[in-house]
């Protein structure tokens, strides 16, 4: 493999890998930002969207917990990933809407250690929950053979780089979309205007006629949702189970908005890529091992030198 | 079923001496577990009351708690048929299928979670706090090697279940513990010539391997047999346990020149690192072969695993009547087949138990020495032999492949494509992983 190609390389699967942290970055990062509310439930909300997905995208067989207790022996609608790309969305929305309204709110003045056990909590019985009602075992992804019509499995070949995972493009393409999207809607629109407002001066905010109070609510729902999505992208290419919340979706969305600045939707979607570049680097080069371990020490520099992150403020400023 | 002991058989020179009348070493003073023993303390001897416990220490939280309710039906219907009969029991001469030496059989659990600290601390609290005679366990060969440490440093026996590391019974190995399973270098002496007979004889392969005490080996055993069949190793390359997301890595293996892939990764790893190296296409520019299967990962991975060789400890579709009469026995109970993970929990509970009956107490090393070099079949894999030298047992390897998805059913995910018999495969005490075994004390010295 010539010198370019293996940059190319690392740069595609770093651009896959970063823009699903950015994803799960921005999600936590809205949230810590406009509401300055720390959620440890976030890989909960990851959870909530990989099972919803699944059982929407697929049909998977049960071998333990209370549904095949009560005689279920398999789980799932099989409608297919489009059908999942917009319900496990909705489904975030809503489980967003709820547990702002249930569970932030009431804590929003609470200090934030408070806000530190609640959510951890709630991440902890999420868990149980979906162990106790699908099992504990363990599935595998699926990933989807086509959409509308069009092929989006098995390898293609690209120039340079040569044979790469079809789904994954697919992937960076959803990811890319939806990023751009709430972007524009955090940063571009009257209601980002008032999130970010409010997160200046509430008070004035409700002085001016303004229920900060939906908004609040509403940026929750849109962290949520996109927490489930990734949960739901990550059901198309790796494997499920109730333990992957806080591993797979919590500790990475901390580590990116420490990157990129917390409350800062830019700072997510570049502290995610670059977190990603940063792993694939050092995963294709001879000390894959220490792929992690650099990861950590990124964060620890960022930490030391310039805490603020790289994009400090943002929404949260 | 058939159980004889090796070529010096220490308790049986005991009971000719009984026999003439010196009364007290043959442990006449009743069953020689108890408090009245000719044998002074040691770890959790002697054995007071009426009960025994036993240590079931598995993974009943984390990724691999379903492979540890596996395990522990398999220690569990093991104690049923230890205190009342039935299963591979009634054909074990020395069992009675009355408890151990009168005693009943009981248990405590611990959750390993699959982490070594928290395994070693649950076995610790097993042995001071519940006075644990022996603690069996383990789905990991970090796990085993911890907790087995610990054992020989407590002088309380450890019956190693699922640990697959040449490590476990090479430069980690103790005198206090016995595996059952067989290793690494003897599924590398397996499954090499079966690739080679498939795939040809001067292929280039290239191995992914999880980066801890049992994937470095595994690494190393497929190297060192897959040379010796003429093939080349381009590359091997350490991923971090526990990896989730394995496409940095397969881009990394150069396709013009590999023919073969090796994934040296277990259970939730291999779930996640095999159905995405199908996905990249990578089945279709070479062979891909993963070394260990289990159900886990084979379940977890089963619209992946079609056609692809590896090695498996046992399994429930084997023929002979030990096998069948445990998938009867299981299946009854649990309503369901066994894993191989669950026959290793109850043989090596039955090994344990046997070899108390036979050594006529539970004092730990007249129940090492029992063990040593002790002969048997009717565990499911032929005539087996636990080694004194390295307490490995040597047994037939079971080379398995998976099936289309077509033609999967719940139970049968793999087929068995052959069984490499005993006599082709392992080594000498001075050679392999046994060279590296010094064993430690039995403590009695």
């Amino acid at each position: 493999m010539t010198l370019l190609a293996d940059v190319a390389s690392i740069l595609l699967n770093g651009l896959q890998q970063g823009a699903i942290f950015a994803l799960l970055g921005i999600g936590l990062t809205i949230i810590l930002g406009t509401m300055e509310f720390l959620n440890l439930a976030h890989g909960a909300l990851y959870l909530v969207g990989a099972y919803t997905g699944m059982f929407v995208f697929r049909e998977s067989t049960l071998n333990s917990g209370l549904l095949n207790s009560a005689g279920i022996e398999s789980f799932g609608l099989a409608f297919g990933f489009l059908a999942a790309l917009i319900i496990v969305p909705l489904v975030g929305l809503g489980v967003g809407v709820l547990m702002e309204r249930f569970v932030a709110k009431p804590f929003y003045d609470r200090p934030e250690t408070d806000q530190l056990l609640v959510t951890f909590g709630l991440a902890l019985i999420v868990t149980e929950v979906f162990k106790a009602v699908v099992g504990g075992d363990t599935f595998q992804p699926v990933t989807p053979q086509r959409i509308l019509g069009v092929s989006v499995s098995g390898p293609v070949t690209l120039p340079v780089v040569g044979a790469f995972p079809k789904w994954r493009l697919f992937i960076v393409g959803i990811a890319v979309a939806v990023i751009a999207a709430t972007y524009l809607l955090i940063e571009k629109t009257d209601f980002g205007l008032v999130v970010q407002a409010g997160t200046h001066d509430s008070e004035m905010v409700r002085l001016l006629g303004i229920r900060i109070e939906r908004s609040y609510s509403l940026v929750f729902a849109v962290g949520a949702a996109l927490a489930a999505l990734a949960g739901l992208i990550g059901v198309s290419f790796q494997t499920i189970s109730p333990q992957i919340g806080t591993e797979r979706a919590l500790v990475p969305a901390f580590l990116t908005i420490v990157v990129g600045g917390a409350g800062s939707v830019p700072g997510a979607i570049v502290g995610g890529v670059v977190l990603g570049v940063v792993v694939a680097a050092v995963t294709q080069s001879p000390f894959a091992q220490w792929a992690q371990i650099v990861l950590y020490i990124l964060v620890a520099l960022v930490l030391v030198f310039r805490p603020e992150g790289i994009f400090p403020g943002g929404v949260g400023e | 079923m058939s159980q004889t002991d090796g070529p010096v058989d220490r308790r049986d020179v005991l009971k000719l001496v009984g026999a003439g009348g010196i009364a007290g070493l043959a442990g006449c003073a009743g069953g020689g577990g108890g408090g009245s023993s000719e044998f002074p303390e040691l770890g959790n001897y002697p054995v007071e009351g009426d009960e025994v416990v036993f240590g079931f220490n598995v993974p009943q939280s984390g990724s691999y708690s379903q492979e540890g309710a596996d395990e522990l039906n398999g220690y569990n219907l093991a104690m049923d048929h230890l205190n009342n009969g039935g299963g591979w029991v009634d054909g074990v001469d020395a069992l009675s299928g009355d408890g151990i030496l009168d005693k009943t059989v009981t248990s405590v659990e611990g959750d390993t979670a699959t982490d070594a600290d928290q395994a070693r601390q649950e076995a610790q609290r097993m042995i001071n706090r519940d006075d644990a005679i022996m603690v069996t366990g383990g789905s990991s060969s970090a796990v085993a090697i911890a907790v087995q440490e610990l054992c020989q440093e407590e002088k309380v026996m450890f019956m190693a279940c699922l640990t697959h590391s040449n490590d476990t019974t090479g430069s980690a190995c103790v005198r206090y513990s016995f595996r059952e399973m067989f290793n690494a270098y003897m599924t590398g002496q397996a499954l090499a010539p079966v690739l080679s007979d498939e795939y040809g004889s001067d292929l280039n392969f290239y191995q992914l391997y999880a980066d801890y005490t049992w994937g470095s080996t595994v690494q190393s055993s497929m190297q060192q047999f897959l040379e010796a069949e003429g093939w080349t190793q381009t590359n091997s390359v350490a991923t971090p346990l526990g990896t989730s997301d394995y496409s940095s890595f397969l881009a990394d293996v150069p396709r013009d020149e590999t023919d073969a892939l090796l994934l040296v990764h277990y259970g939730l790893d291999a779930a996640n690192s095999l159905p995405q190296a199908i996905e990249a296409g990578l089945d279709e520019d070479l062979e891909v072969i993963v070394p260990l299967y289990n159900r886990l990962m084979a379940n977890a991975a089963r619209e992946s695993i079609d056609g692809i060789f590896g090695t498996a400890d046992w399994n429930w579709q084997l023929e002979n009547d030990a096998t069948q009469s445990f998938v009867e026995a299981f299946r009854n109970e649990y309503d369901k087949v066994p894993s191989y993970a669950a026959r290793l929990a109850y043989s090596q509970t039955l090994q344990y138990a046997a070899a108390v009956e036979r050594a006529e107490t539970f004092y730990p090393p007249e129940v090492i020495r029992a063990l040593e070099d002790h002969t048997y079949s009717g565990f499911g894999l032929g005539e087996e032999t636990m080694r004194a030298c390295d307490h490995q047992a040597q047994h037939d390897v079971l080379v398995v492949r998976g099936l289309p998805e077509g033609e999967q059913t719940e139970d049968q995910l793999l087929n068995v494509v052959g069984q490499t018999a005993r006599g082709d495969i392992g080594y000498a005490c001075d050679a392999g992983p046994a060279s590296e075994c010094e064993l430690g004390s039995y403590g009695d010295e």
